[in-house]
């Protein structure tokens, strides 16, 4: 049986910089094709050329022997190729229904596969308002809804928590086992192995290593990937006099129905991981602890004082910082990458006669050499690839200081090497005396990372975690609600 | 389509601001019958049109600074070929003047998809140039127009209904069909966000030139309907610029956020009752027009403070 997709020798170039060298890729029907890369390897430029969202400078496609050149997403739906963006491809200020309507969805078709999904979707709400990871979802619904024969997810899981992840595990597997194949791109190596049936890395828009999962493991992949530098994650060095005194402590705060009750303390030094499924409330604990909404009770004490936030400028002043999970939010798209590095640290030099431009270039350089940010495309954050805009994010706070940050996601879209580097620079942080406050979805980081970590559920501490212990069954159990 | 609380409001209390300045209004009158009626829709009429042709291209992520020269041009144009004409020559030279203006809009879209300048900056440029041409093809006030054509503007002695068909007739003809219709929803979207547009599969480019034609359409309608109410045409720039700014007044107030994607056209059509009342009451009192202009802009400027505020304490 022949391919379902083939691409031979296809390049891109934006201007200077090289997305695509020379990528080749093949999809059998009914296969799960795991595309791999470090951030900016090219994998999305990739799948946009073959979605018809930009067109190549050079290559062929061709789907199912013939050679095909779609000139709009549109176009290539229509085809059997549907594609899930890493950038939620929603219209914010517009109703769910009207957003279908702009891709030529069918409505019942995707109700159908909303509850398919096992999600709950009103159709009427505006899409600005629903949360990312619901987004993602109802990307992949609409995706569904056009009956694929060649599905793409490109770093759906990222923004997913382990409920919503397993669902789309399970979407995959059905698809498969209907004959149909699916692309899917992931930076969680373990996710890998599990369920792709064959792998293709992809290294400086080239193509350097394609093989079925049974003739290789993911040590494979990730020398592939980042080529000779390959670095290790090590697991923290747990200080293990943690002082008396927390930093921060949390006493019953409530949100309506988000949060019900919580209870829990940061000390000098500790990072402390938080561990919860979809909408368990960590949305609002962190908007509240930022300074973005206010708890409808509770008290919230920090470096012994009852603090009081009415505004994020209060939290910041007070030395708390918040990488926020959404980089949309976070990042001036249009600006260049040393402007948003160094755009909370404007805050702080304007009370000083001078900008010191050459205190404010180290900085920012040491920002983008620890966190390797590709500063080939540097005159628009826009423009990077997702992993590359999200060191951005975090790299803005490495900038300016802190006492306390807070993680939401941060190594979300954050290739294998990079994450290591992340890890470290947390460690880094925590030695030098610095608190952290980090959700992650990727549960293994816990064990990576913190010193301890709190699962929440409905709304409540479900349990607190020496970390040690914290392998990912245990935190599963409780992030379910069971123990 | 379902408007959010917060556009429901906004219309709501727009609503009750221009029920308050017509009791206002009909209390300066000494008396108030269906002639004065007449009047006050004869009055908003250009306005409205020009606003609801503004409010589009705002909600469309653009904002098109040339739609007062627009709507100006057409109507030299067809006030000074219908003067003294018959009724199918009014007719022939309105048709025209409305495609004319299609086709003005559609070329200042596609100069701004094609240049990548900013909206702002080709249509003031293309402002000047239309101004340029009407007063070339007008250069003073003058023309006319067939009385039987302009009647279907401005209706019988004392009835209103030619004039409120002039003025809902595009709101039913073209809005209601346009916001259901996939290019409407495109509009919303390159305004809302150009990535998400086009990832959805929107030509940012081609949707922008057809925006900018649909605000042509609407400014052709308001220099048609100036050309028969007025049964004269006025070159001059004074006239066309504060259209443009009423029409951008007009399209704020009525909860068009200037940053594009939200808003509708009944806002704007509402609002600018207001706008045409401000000035008329104060004439009413003999206060001097700058006041009225003053007050105007002050309003303007408050009705954007709220929005934004909303807008900022809804994000939130
Ligand atoms: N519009 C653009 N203009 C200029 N450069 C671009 C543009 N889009 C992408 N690039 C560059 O092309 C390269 C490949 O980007 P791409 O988004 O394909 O990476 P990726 O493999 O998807 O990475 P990630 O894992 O971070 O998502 C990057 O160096 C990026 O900066
Ligand atoms: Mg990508």
């Amino acid at each position: 049986m022949g391919n379902l997709l083939e691409i031979r020798a296809v390049a891109k170039n934006y201007g200077p910089v090289v997305a695509l060298r020379n990528a080749n890729f093949t999809v059998a029907p009914g296969e799960i094709h795991a595309l791999m890369g470090a951030n900016g390897a090219g994998k999305s430029t990739l799948v946009k050329i073959l979605t018809g969202v930009i067109s190549g400078d050079a290559g062929t496609i061709k789907l199912n022997g013939e050679e095909i050149h779609f000139t709009s997403p549109d176009n290539a739906r229509k085809n059997g190729v549907a594609p899930v963006f890493q950038d939620p491809a929603l219209i914010p200020d517009l109703s769910l229904r009207r957003n279908l309507r702009l891709t030529n969805t069918n409505i019942a078709k995707f109700e159908e596969k909303i509850a398919y999904l096992g999600l709950k979707i009103n159709l009427e709400e505006q899409v600005s308002r629903i949360e990312l990871p619901i987004l993602r979802m109802i990307d992949l619904a609409r995706a569904l809804a056009h009956d694929p024969k060649l599905l793409i997810l490109d770093e759906i899981t990222a923004a997913l928590p382990a409920n919503l992840a397993e669902v789309v595990i399970r979407v995959m597997n059905e698809e498969k086992a209907r004959g149909n194949s699916v692309v899917f791109i992931s930076h969680r190596l373990s996710e890998i192995g599990e369920i792709c049936d064959r792998v293709t890395v992809l290294r400086d828009g080239i193509d350097v290593d394609s093989f079925n999962t049974s003739e290789g493991d993911e040590d494979r992949i990730v020398s592939a990937m980042l080529g000779s530098k390959i670095t290790s994650a090590e697991s923290k060095n747990r200080s293990a006099s943690i002082s008396k005194e927390p930093l921060l402590t949390v006493r019953g705060i409530k949100d309506g129905d988000k949060l019900v009750n919580i209870d829990f303390e940061i000390y000098p030094g500790e990072i402390l991981g938080i561990v919860a499924l979809e909408g368990q409330g960590q949305d609002s604990l962190f908007d509240i602890l930022a300074g973005e909404v206010s708890a409808k009770a509770g008290e919230i004490h920090f470096s012994n004082k009852k603090v009081d936030f009415s505004h994020p400028a209060d939290a910041i002043k007070l030395g708390i910082s918040y990488v926020p999970g959404d980089r949309k939010t976070a990042l001036l798209p249009q600006r260049s990458i040393r402007e948003n590095l160094a755009l909370t640290k404007f805050r702080k030099l304007r009370s000083w006669n001078w900008i010191n431009q050459k205190n404010e270039d180290s900085l920012v350089d040491k920002a983008v050499s620890n966190l390797e940010i590709d500063t080939r495309a540097s005159s628009q954050v826009k423009q990077l690839s997702g992993g590359n805009q999200q060191k951005v994010t975090i790299g803005r706070w490495i900038t300016t200081g802190f006492d306390l940050l807070l993680c939401f996601d941060p190594t979300r879209g954050i290739d294998v090497g990079t994450k290591n580097q992340i890890y470290k620079l947390l460690s880094g942080l925590s030695a030098e005396g610095k608190s952290v406050l980090l959700f992650t979805s990727e549960l293994r980081e816990v064990q990576l990372v913190c010193d301890r970590a709190i699962v929440l559920y409905n709304g409540k501490v479900q349990g607190v975690f020496d970390a040690a212990k914290a392998d990912e069954e245990l935190l599963l159990n409780a992030a379910y609600g069971r123990n | 389509m379902k408007l959010s609380l917060r556009e429901q409001y906004w219309n709501l209390s727009i609503l009750g601001l221009v029920i308050i300045l017509t009791v206002w209004r009909s209390n300066q009158l000494p008396v108030f019958g269906s002639y004065e009626i007449k009047t006050i829709i004869l009055g908003i009429i250009p306005i409205a049109l020009l606003a609801m042709g503004q409010s589009l291209i705002i909600i469309g992520g653009g904002i098109n600074l040339a739609i007062g020269a627009e709507a100006i041009l057409i109507n030299c144009i067809t006030a000074k070929y219908s003067e003294g004409s018959d009724f199918a020559t009014s007719l022939r030279w309105a048709l025209l003047g409305i495609v004319i203006s299609v086709i003005v809009g559609a070329v200042t879209g596609w100069i701004i998809s094609k240049s990548g300048i900013a909206d702002i900056v080709v249509t003031l440029a293309t402002s000047f140039v239309l101004i340029g041409f009407a007063l070339f093809i007008q250069p003073g006030p003058g023309g006319g127009v067939n009385l039987d054509f302009a009647k279907y503007f401005i209706g019988g002695e004392d009835s209103y209904l030619a004039p409120l068909f002039v003025l809902f007739l595009p709101i039913l003809l073209i809005w209601l069909p346009l916001q259901k219709s996939r290019l409407g929803i495109s509009f919303y979207a390159i305004g809302s966000s150009k990535d998400a547009a086009f990832l959805s599969g929107v030509n940012v480019a081609r949707t922008r030139v057809s925006l900018y034609a649909v605000g042509g359409l609407f400014a052709g309608l308001c220099g048609v309907s100036l050309t028969a109410i007025t049964q004269a045409a006025s070159p001059f720039a004074v006239i066309s610029n504060t259209a443009t700014l009423n029409s951008v007044a007009a399209a704020v107030l009525g909860g068009v956020a200037l940053a594009g994607g939200v808003g509708g056209l009944f806002g704007p059509a509402l609002a600018s009752l207001v706008l045409y009342y401000i000035p008329t009451i104060m004439l009413g009192y003999g206060i001097d027009p700058a006041y009225s202009q003053i007050i105007q802009g002050a309003l303007t400027i408050l009705v954007v403070l709220v929005g934004g505020l909303l807008r900022a304490r809804g994000k939130r």
